[in-house]
C-alpha cells in the first residue's frame, strides 16, 4: 500500500466517521426506532475515537514523511458544464486544519462523554446527540474543506445544529426566540459567505483554496488578484466571520445562545463554533495580505469586539453571560492577531482558549462551590478592587459606561429598531397590499387562513 | 408580620398619607405570596404554599393553583397509570368516594343510578375530551361511533345491542313510533344504514347502529341543556394591562419590561459576582434605576428614549417610589379599590425576582449585600413605570391606540376576539361515553325530559377534572397509608408475639444516634442487620446544639440549627494546640493559593489576563479530559494535593471563658451549665435517660452532603441544621457529654450517665456515603476495641446503604456489589456531569415518632423520618413529645410539601430541569440566558418522588395528642388543615387511631399479613421501583 493510499484511507475515516454517526442516529429516529441511551453514547464514543485516531495518524504520517499538505479528493459531485460549475468535494490536511480537527475531536469527544451522563433520563437525549453528530460533521467538514463550497457545506451544518441546540428546550418561548435570533444572524453571515464564494467562482471558475491562495501550503499562500477584488471578497468573508464569531455588530446573539443544556453552550458557543469565523479568516489569510485596507478593517473589528466584550463581561451578574462575553473578548483578540498578519499565534490562541473556556463553562454550575472555597481560603468575602482603568475614568463616565455595557452596547436594540423593524414593516405592508388586491379581485374575503383561530388551551390542562 | 416600611423614605408627601398606607399594605399582602426561598447557598425546605396554610389542603392547592397557574394534583392520566399498575386500587377509589360523598352517595341522578356509581364510573374509565375540531374529527374518522369502547364489559355491550335491537324491531318497525323527536333522530341514523336488509344485519352493523343512535340521542338531549355558567368577565378587576393587550393583540408587553428588570434586579441583588457594582447601589433600587436610565447619549431607540424621558422627569420632580407607584396606578387608570389585586398581580408577574428582593430585604442580614428596607416597594415602582411605558408602546404599535393610558384596558378589552364555543359536542361525547360504560340504552335516553338531561349534565360537570384528581389523590394516599398502618400493626404484633429475644442481656453493645432524616433509615436498618447487638436512635440532626459555627478552613460563621431558632452561641474549630505554629504557615499558604486562584479566575474574563491564559490554555485540556473521563481518580489526586495545606489535627473551642456568648475570642463556646442543659435535653428526648439504658459507646452521627457542579447542593444537607452540615453539632454534643463536669451536673438532676460510657461524634456524608469520626485521640485504650467493632459495623452499614440507594439510580447496574456501590456513589459525588449526585429527600412519605422497637426490622424503603421517643419516660401531658413535635412536624411537613409541589408541577412550583440552569448574582438560578429566578426543587431531585402528604405515626394517646394539637398553632394549622396525615399508635396493644376531621378514629387493619425476608438486600435486590413493607427476619427483637 502506498503512502498516498494510507493517507486517503485515514483521511476518509476522519470525515466519514461523524457522517456515519449522523446517518445512524438520523435514520433510526426517522424510521421511528430511536436508539437507547447506552447505544447512542457507545456509537458516539466509537465514532469520535475512530475519527480522532485517524486524525492523529494523519498527523503522525505527515510528520514522519514531512508532508505539509495532504489533499483528499472525493471528485466532482455536481457538474454543470454550460455554467462552468462543478461542486468539488475535496479535503485538505495541512498545518491549519490538522490541529483544528484534532481540537474538534478532543472537545467534542469530551463533551459527548459529559453529556451522556448529564442528559441521562432526559426525553431529548436522542435529539441532542443527533444535533451533536450534525455539529461534529459540520466542524470536521468546515475545518478540512479544500474548496470554498465544501467549507460552506460544513459551515451550514454547524449553523443549523447550533440554532437547533439553542432552541433545544422548545417547550419554553425564550429558547425558541433566541434560537431564531441566532439563526437569523447566521443567515446574514451565510449570505455574505455565499456571495463571496460565487464571486470567487466567477473569478477562477473553481473554488479550490489552492487556486485562490496560490501555490504553497498554508500559511505561505499568495494571491494574485486585484486589490479591489480582494477587498470586496475579503469584506464579504469578514461579514461572514463576524456573524459566526459574534463580532460587532452581531455580538448580541452570543449570550442569548446560552439557552441550551450546559454542555452544548460549552462546546459550541464557548469554544468551537465561535472560533469558526476566525478559522475562516485564517484559511483565507493570503487574501487579507493582498489588501492593507482589509487587514486594517480586520484588526479594527477584532479590537473593538474585544474591548466591547471585556467591558460587557465586567458587568454581567450571571456566570454564563459573563463567560460568553469573555469568549468574545478572546475571539476579538484572535481576529485582531490574524489581521496583524500573525498565523501560528492565533492558532495556538484558539486552541488554548477553546480548551479553557470549555472547562469553565462545564464547571459553571460549580460557581457557588468555587466561590465558597475561595472565600474560605482567603478568609474573607471576595472583593473587587477597581482596576487600573476604572480608577482613571470620571464618575459620570463610569456610570455611562456601565449603562452601555449593561445594555450590551445597544447592539441588539439598534439592529432591531433600524434593520429588522423596517424590513418586517415592508413585508407586512406588502402582505396587506396583496390581501387588499386579492379581496378586490375575488370580491370577498380571500384568505381562508384569517378565519382560523389557534385553539385555546383546554381548562383540563391547568389546575 | 410587622411593617418594615417605617423608616425615612425621601417622600415629598407626608409619610402617613392614605394612598401610601394602602400601597404599603398591598405590597406586604402580596409579599406573603412570593416564594420564600432565600439565596440558594442556604437551602431551607418549606411548604411552597405556606401562604395558604390557613386554608384546608384541598382549598389551599386550588387557590394556589389558580393564583400561580400551577397544578394542584398530578395530571389525571398519571393517576390512571397508577390505577392500571395497582398503585391505586379500585377499592381505594370506592372507599374514598363513599367517604367524600357522605350522605349524598346514595342520591339518585335521574334514572341513571346513584351519584356514587356515576362518579365511580367517571373515575374508572377515562372520558376522552378534545378540542372541538379534534372531537369532530374523532367522531367522523375514528371508530368512536362504530365500536364500543374497550373498557365496556362484554355483557353490558351484549345487552345494549340486544335490547336496542329488540326495541327497534318490535316498537319502531311496527308503528310504535309516535314520538316525533325519535323519528327525527332515527331518520339521521337510518341514512347511514341499509334499512331494508335490517333482518340480515350482522353483529357489527348492529353495534354501529346502536352507537350511532346513542350518539344522536345524546347530542339532541344535551343540546337542549342551557349553559348556566355566566360569561367570564372580559376584564376582571385588577387585571394587568399586559394581559388584556396580550389577549387583544398577541403582543407581550412583558418582553420589553422583563429585559430591563432582569438587568436591574440581577446587579442590584448581586452578592459579589460582577466585577463592576451597579452605580448608586446604596441609594436603593429605585434611585439607582432612575439614575442609570436617565443617562444622556445612551438611548438609541425609541423605547430607551422614552424610558430616559420618564426617568429624567421623575428625578427632576423628585418623585419618590411610593408617590411614583400612586402616579403609575392613576395613569394606568387603576381604581383605588382594585389596587390590592393589581399590585399583587404586578408583583407575581416576576415572582422569582420579586420574592428574592423581599427575602434579601427581610431575611438576609448575614449576606454580604443585603437589600435595604423598602426594596420591594422600589421594585414595584420600577416595574409599574416600565409597565406603563411598555403598555403604551404595544398599544401604539399593535392597536394604533393613542388615547390616554387610563382608558387602554377597556379599549383593548373590546378588541379581544371572542371565542364563543359551543359545548354541545363536548358534553354529548362525555354522556355518550358514560352511557356505554354504564349501559344506558338509547331507548331509555330518548324519553328523558329536558329537565332530566339538565340534571345529568350538571351532575357530570360537577365532578370536574379537578374534583376527579382530588379523589384520585386521596385514593392514592389511602393505599399507601393503609399499607403502612397495616405493616406497623402487623410488625408490632409479631414482635410482641415472639417476645424479647435474649440476645444481649447486658444491653446493647453500642448505640448510634442519627438524624431523623429518612435517608438515615436505610443506614440504621443495615447497621442493625450487620450488628444486631447495637441500638439506634433518631433525633433532629443538630442534637440541640444551636450555634454559629466556623470551621478551621471557613471564612465566616454559619448558623447550624433549624431556621426557626436564632442561635446565641458561637463555636470555632481550631488546630490542635501543639500544631498552632505550623498551622499558621498552612493558613498563609491556603490564602496565597486562594488569592492566586481567584485572580486567575477573574483574569480569564479580562482583556490581557484572558490573552495570557488563552495562550496557555491548552494545558487545561488535561484537567478537562481527566475530570470528565476519570472523576474518581482525579478527585483523589486533588485531595492529595489539598492535604498539603489542610490542618492535620483540630479541636473544638467548646468551653467559654467570658460570661456573655459572642463571636469574639473568649466569648466563643458554652458554659458548663449550658452544655449540661443541651446534653440533658437531647438524651431525655430520645429516652436515653436511665443509667441501665446506656451502652459503653454512644456514637453521635450528624449528616450532610457534598457534590460537585450542583447549585442545589445545600438542598441535600441536613434540614435540622437549616441546610448546613451537622458534623460539628455531633462532635460538640459528644464532647459535651464526655465532660465529667457536665456529667456531675446531670447526676444532680437525676440523669446518670455511667462512667464507662463514651460518646464519639461522627459525620455521615449522604452523597458518597463516607463517614468521618472526630476526636479519635481521646478514646481511652480500654474502649478502642469496642470502637473498632462499631466502626466496622458502621462501615459495612454505609456500604450496604449505598447499595440500597443505588437501586434507584438507573445508571447503576442492579448487579452491583456493596463495594461496587460504594465506588459508584463516590464517583457520583465527584462527577462534574452528574445531575443526580443523590436523590435527597425524594420518596419521603412517613414520619414515625416513638420507640425503635416497633419499627426495628421493618423495611421502610428510605421513606420514613424516624424520631426516637419513649412515652414511658414522659408524663401524662407529654411535654417531651410536645417539644419534639414543635420542631418535627413543621420541619418534616415543610420538606414533604416542598417535594409534593415541585413534583406535581415541576416547572410551575419547582425550578424545572437542571440542564439549562444558570447561576446568577450568586443567589439563585435562571433558565438559560435570562429568565425569572427559579425557586423550588429541580426535576432531577424529585423525579422518583411519590407525592403523598406526610403520614405521622406517633406513639402516644389520642388525648395527649389532641392537647398538643390544640395548644400549638403551627401544629394545629398543619394537622387540622390536613396538610399532613396523622395517626397515633399504642405499641403495647398494637392499636392505631387515625386523625379524621378533628377526631381520632380507631383504625381497623385491612390485612394482617406482612411478608418476611432474611435481609434487606434479599428484599430490594434487582428492583428499581417503589417497594412495599417487609419484615427483615434477623433483626427482630435484638439488642434488648
Amino acid at each position: 500500500m502506498t503512502i498516498e493510499r494510507v493517507f486517503y484511507v485515514l483521511g476518509l475515516i476522519v470525515v466519514a466517521s461523524p457522517a456515519v454517526l449522523l446517518a445512524a442516529l438520523g435514520v433510526t429516529s426517522l424510521s421511528g426506532r430511536p436508539l437507547g441511551e447506552r447505544t447512542i453514547s457507545r456509537l458516539t464514543q466509537v465514532s469520535v475515537i475512530a475519527g480522532l485516531m485517524a486524525a492523529l495518524g494523519v498527523l503522525g504520517l505527515m510528520l514522519a514523511f514531512d508532508q505539509r499538505s495532504v489533499p483528499i479528493e472525493l471528485g466532482n459531485w455536481v457538474v454543470i458544464p454550460e455554467q462552468h460549475f462543478h461542486f468539488h468535494l475535496k479535503f485538505v490536511f495541512d498545518r491549519l486544519s490538522v490541529p483544528f480537527v484534532i481540537l474538534s475531536y478532543v472537545l467534542c469527544g469530551t463533551i459527548g462523554a459529559f453529556t451522556s451522563r448529564y442528559l441521562h433520563r432526559e426525553p431529548g437525549y436522542g435529539r441532542f446527540f443527533l444535533f451533536y453528530a450534525l455539529f461534529l460533521l459540520g466542524m470536521v467538514v468546515a475545518t478540512l474543506a479544500g474548496t470554498i463550497e465544501t467549507m460552506f457545506f460544513g459551515w451550514e451544518l454547524v449553523g443549523l445544529s447550533s440554532a437547533l441546540l439553542v432552541a433545544y428546550f422548545h417547550e419554553r418561548p425564550n429558547p425558541v426566540r433566541n434560537g431564531q435570533r441566532v439563526w437569523s444572524v447566521y443567515r446574514i453571515a451565510d449570505a455574505a459567505f455565499l456571495i463571496a464564494a460565487i464571486s470567487l467562482h466567477h473569478l477562477y471558475g473553481a473554488g479550490e483554496f489552492d487556486a485562490l491562495m496560490g501555490v504553497g501550503p498554508w500559511p505561505e499562500g499568495h494571491v494574485e488578484i486585484p486589490v479591489s477584488t480582494a477587498l470586496v471578497v475579503g469584506l464579504l468573508l469578514l461579514i461572514a466571520a463576524a456573524g459566526k464569531s459574534a463580532l460587532i455588530p452581531f455580538s448580541g446573539w452570543l449570550p442569548r445562545a446560552m439557552e441550551g443544556p450546559t454542555p452544548s453552550s460549552a462546546v459550541f458557543y464557548g469554544s468551537l463554533s465561535v472560533h469558526l469565523g476566525a478559522y475562516l479568516l485564517l484559511r483565507v489569510s493570503p487574501l487579507l495580505e493582498a489588501s492593507l485596507v482589509l487587514s486594517v478593517a480586520v484588526v479594527v473589528l477584532g479590537l473593538t469586539s474585544a474591548a466591547f466584550g471585556a467591558l460587557a463581561a465586567r458587568v454581567q451578574t450571571d456566570i454564563k453571560s459573563a463567560l460568553a462575553f469573555a469568549s468574545l473578548t478572546q475571539v476579538g483578540i484572535i481576529v485582531a492577531e490574524i489581521g496583524c498578519g500573525l498565523r501560528y499565534i492565533p492558532l495556538i490562541h484558539i486552541i488554548g482558549h477553546a480548551c479553557l473556556r470549555t472547562l469553565q463553562l462545564l464547571r459553571a454550575p460549580s460557581l457557588l462551590h468555587d466561590y465558597h472555597s475561595l472565600e474560605n481560603a482567603i478568609g474573607e468575602h471576595l472583593t473587587h478592587t477597581p482596576s487600573f482603568w476604572e480608577r482613571r475614568i470620571p464618575e459620570r463616565g463610569r456610570v455611562w459606561l456601565y449603562r452601555v455595557s449593561m445594555e450590551r452596547g445597544f447592539l441588539d436594540a439598534v439592529l432591531d429598531a433600524y434593520i429588522v423593524r423596517p424590513f418586517v414593516a415592508f413585508f407586512r405592508w406588502s402582505d396587506r397590499m396583496e390581501r387588499r388586491w386579492t379581496d378586490v379581485l375575488s370580491g370577498s374575503e380571500s384568505r381562508e387562513s384569517d378565519q382560523v383561530h389557534s385553539p385555546s388551551i383546554s381548562p383540563e390542562e391547568f389546575l | 408580620m410587622t411593617s418594615l416600611y417605617n423608616s425615612e423614605y425621601g417622600e415629598r408627601a407626608d409619610i402617613g398619607s392614605l394612598p401610601h398606607v394602602a400601597i404599603r399594605h398591598a405590597v406586604e399582602q402580596a409579599a406573603h405570596l412570593l416564594p420564600s426561598q432565600g439565596p440558594i447557598t442556604v437551602f431551607v425546605h418549606h411548604n411552597t404554599l405556606h401562604a395558604f396554610e390557613d386554608l384546608d389542603f384541598d382549598e389551599g392547592v386550588k387557590a394556589g393553583g389558580l393564583l400561580f397557574g400551577c397544578h394542584a394534583y398530578l395530571p389525571e392520566e398519571r393517576y390512571r397509570t397508577k390505577l392500571e399498575r395497582g398503585r391505586i386500587r379500585v377499592t381505594d377509589l370506592e372507599a374514598v368516594l363513599l367517604d367524600d360523598l357522605g350522605d349524598d352517595a346514595d342520591r339518585l341522578v335521574a334514572h341513571f343510578g346513584t351519584r356514587y356509581a356515576l362518579r365511580l364510573a367517571m373515575l374508572q374509565f377515562s372520558l376522552q375530551t378534545a378540542e372541538p375540531a379534534q372531537l369532530r374529527w374523532m367522531i367522523a374518522e375514528t371508530d368512536a361511533l362504530r365500536r364500543f369502547r374497550e373498557e365496556v364489559a362484554p355483557d353490558v355491550r351484549e345487552e345494549m345491542i340486544d335490547k336496542t335491537r329488540r326495541w327497534v324491531m318490535r316498537d319502531l318497525q311496527n308503528g310504535g313510533a309516535k314520538d316525533a323527536p325519535v323519528i327525527d333522530v332515527l331518520g339521521d341514523v337510518w341514512e347511514q344504514f341499509d334499512r331494508r336488509s335490517m333482518d340480515s344485519w350482522d353483529d357489527r352493523t348492529w353495534e354501529a347502529f346502536v352507537l350511532n343512535f346513542l350518539w344522536r340521542v345524546c347530542h339532541r338531549g344535551v343540546g337542549e341543556v342551557r349553559s348556566d355558567d355566566a360569561h367570564e368577565d372580559v376584564c376582571p378587576p385588577g387585571q394587568r394591562h399586559r394581559d388584556v393587550l396580550l389577549a387583544a393583540t398577541g403582543e407581550d408587553a412583558d418582553l420589553l419590561v422583563n429585559e430591563v428588570l432582569f438587568r436591574t434586579c440581577g446587579p442590584f441583588l448581586d452578592q459579589g459576582f460582577a466585577e463592576w457594582e451597579i452605580p448608586h447601589r446604596r441609594q436603593g433600587l429605585y434611585q439607582s434605576f432612575l439614575k442609570l436610565h436617565s443617562q444622556s447619549f445612551a438611548s438609541p431607540t425609541s423605547w430607551s428614549a422614552g424610558l430616559r424621558r420618564e426617568t429624567k422627569r421623575l428625578i427632576d420632580l423628585g418623585i419618590g417610589p411610593l408617590d411614583s407607584i400612586g402616579e403609575s396606578l392613576s395613569l394606568l387608570g387603576v381604581a383605588e379599590d382594585e389596587w390590592e389585586e393589581y399590585i399583587k398581580h404586578s408583583l407575581l408577574a416576576l415572582r422569582g425576582w420579586a420574592g428574592m428582593v423581599w427575602q434579601m430585604e427581610t431575611n438576609a442580614e448575614w449576606a454580604p449585600h443585603p437589600a435595604p428596607a423598602g426594596s420591594l416597594i422600589e421594585f414595584l415602582a420600577v416595574r409599574l413605570i416600565l409597565d406603563r411605558l411598555a403598555a403604551e408602546t404595544v398599544a401604539r404599535e399593535s392597536l394604533s391606540y393613542v388615547g390616554p393610558l387610563c382608558d387602554l384596558r377597556e379599549s383593548a378589552a373590546s378588541q379581544i376576539p371572542s371565542r364563543e364555543q359551543d359545548g354541545t359536542d363536548h358534553r354529548a361525547f362525555t354522556v355518550f361515553q358514560l352511557a356505554q360504560v354504564r349501559g344506558w340504552k338509547p331507548e331509555d335516553l330518548q324519553n328523558l325530559s329536558g329537565e332530566l338531561w339538565s340534571t345529568l349534565v350538571h351532575e357530570i360537570e360537577a365532578f370536574s377534572g379537578l374534583e376527579r384528581r382530588r379523589v384520585f389523590h386521596l385514593a392514592f394516599e389511602r393505599k399507601y397509608r393503609n399499607e403502612t398502618l397495616d405493616a406497623v400493626i402487623a410488625h408490632s404484633r409479631s414482635h410482641r408475639d415472639k417476645g424479647p429475644v435474649p440476645v444481649a442481656e447486658a444491653g446493647p453493645a453500642y448505640q448510634v444516634v442519627c438524624c431523623i432524616d429518612e435517608r438515615e433509615e436505610s443506614f440504621r436498618r443495615h447497621l442493625e442487620e450487620v450488628d444486631p447487638d447495637c441500638e439506634t436512635f433518631g433525633v433532629a440532626g443538630f442534637f440541640g446544639v444551636a450555634m454559629y459555627y466556623r470551621g478551621i478552613a471557613d471564612a465566616h460563621f454559619k448558623p447550624l440549627c433549624p431556621v426557626n431558632i436564632k442561635p446565641q452561641h458561637y463555636l470555632v474549630e481550631e488546630p490542635l494546640y501543639s500544631l498552632l505554629q505550623s498551622d499558621r504557615r498552612r493558613t498563609e499558604a491556603r490564602r496565597r493559593i486562594g488569592q492566586v486562584t481567584h485572580q486567575a479566575h477573574r483574569g480569564t474574563r479580562t482583556f490581557l489576563g484572558g490573552l495570557l491564559t488563552g495562550l496557555l490554555g491548552s494545558l487545561t485540556a488535561f484537567p478537562l479530559v481527566a475530570r470528565i473521563l476519570f472523576p474518581r481518580l482525579t478527585s483523589r489526586i486533588r485531595r492529595l494535593y489539598g492535604s498539603i495545606v489542610e490542618t492535620p489535627g483540630t479541636e473544638l473551642r467548646l468551653e467559654r471563658v467570658a460570661d456573655e456568648p459572642g463571636p469574639e475570642d473568649g466569648h466563643v463556646g458554652y458554659s458548663v451549665d449550658e452544655m449540661a442543659a443541651i446534653v440533658e435535653g437531647g438524651l431525655r428526648a430520645i429516652g436515653l435517660a436511665r443509667p441501665e439504658l446506656f451502652s459503653p459507646l454512644v456514637i453521635i452521627c450528624g449528616h450532610g452532603s457534598a457534590s460537585l457542579n450542583n447549585p442545589h447542593e445545600a438542598a441535600h444537607d441536613c434540614g435540622a441544621c437549616g441546610g448546613g452540615r451537622g458534623g460539628p453539632n455531633a462532635r460538640a454534643f459528644a464532647q459535651m457529654a464526655n465532660d465529667p463536669r457536665v456529667r456531675r451536673l446531670l447526676r444532680d438532676r437525676g440523669l446518670v450517665i455511667p462512667e464507662e460510657t463514651l460518646f464519639v461524634g461522627t459525620y455521615h456524608n449522604t452523597c458518597d456515603d463516607s463517614l468521618t469520626c472526630y476526636d479519635l485521640d481521646r478514646i481511652p485504650v480500654l474502649q478502642r476495641n469496642l470502637f473498632e467493632r462499631a466502626k466496622a459495623g458502621l462501615d459495612e452499614a454505609r456500604k450496604r446503604s449505598a447499595h440500597e440507594r443505588c437501586r434507584r439510580f438507573e445508571s447503576a447496574k442492579t448487579t452491583l456489589t456493596p463495594e461496587g456501590a460504594q465506588r459508584h456513589v463516590e464517583g457520583r459525588a465527584e462527577d462534574l456531569s452528574q445531575t443526580r449526585p443523590e436523590y435527597g429527600h425524594a420518596t419521603n412519605a412517613l414520619c414515625f415518632v416513638g420507640r425503635r422497637e416497633w419499627s426495628r426490622g421493618l423495611f421502610l424503603d428510605r421513606r420514613a423520618f424516624l424520631t426516637s421517643y419513649d412515652p414511658s419516660q414522659d408524663d401524662e401531658r407529654s411535654p417531651i413529645l410536645e417539644r419534639m413535635l414543635q420542631a418535627v412536624i413543621p420541619v418534616c411537613a415543610g420538606i414533604n410539601l416542598e417535594y409534593y409541589f415541585s413534583y406535581v408541577d415541576p416547572t410551575g412550583y419547582g425550578c424545572g430541569t437542571k440542564l439549562p440552569h444558570n447561576i446568577t448574582s450568586l443567589i439563585g438560578v435562571m433558565d438559560g440566558a435570562a429568565s425569572d429566578l427559579r425557586p423550588g426543587l429541580p426535576w432531577q431531585m424529585v423525579e422518583i418522588h411519590e407525592p403523598v402528604r406526610l403520614l405521622f405515626v406517633i406513639e402516644s394517646t389520642p388525648t395527649a395528642m389532641q392537647r398538643i394539637i390544640n395548644d400549638n398553632e403551627a401544629i394545629s394549622l398543619l394537622v387540622k388543615g390536613n396538610w399532613v396525615q396523622l395517626a397515633v399508635f399504642d405499641a403495647d396493644t398494637a392499636q392505631m387511631h387515625r386523625y379524621v376531621d378533628g377526631d381520632f378514629v380507631v383504625y381497623e387493619p385491612e390485612s394482617t399479613e406482612l411478608p418476611t425476608t432474611d435481609t434487606s438486600i434479599d428484599w430490594y435486590r434487582g428492583w428499581r421501583d417503589h417497594l412495599g413493607f417487609a419484615e427483615v427476619g434477623q433483626m427482630i427483637g435484638a439488642a434488648r
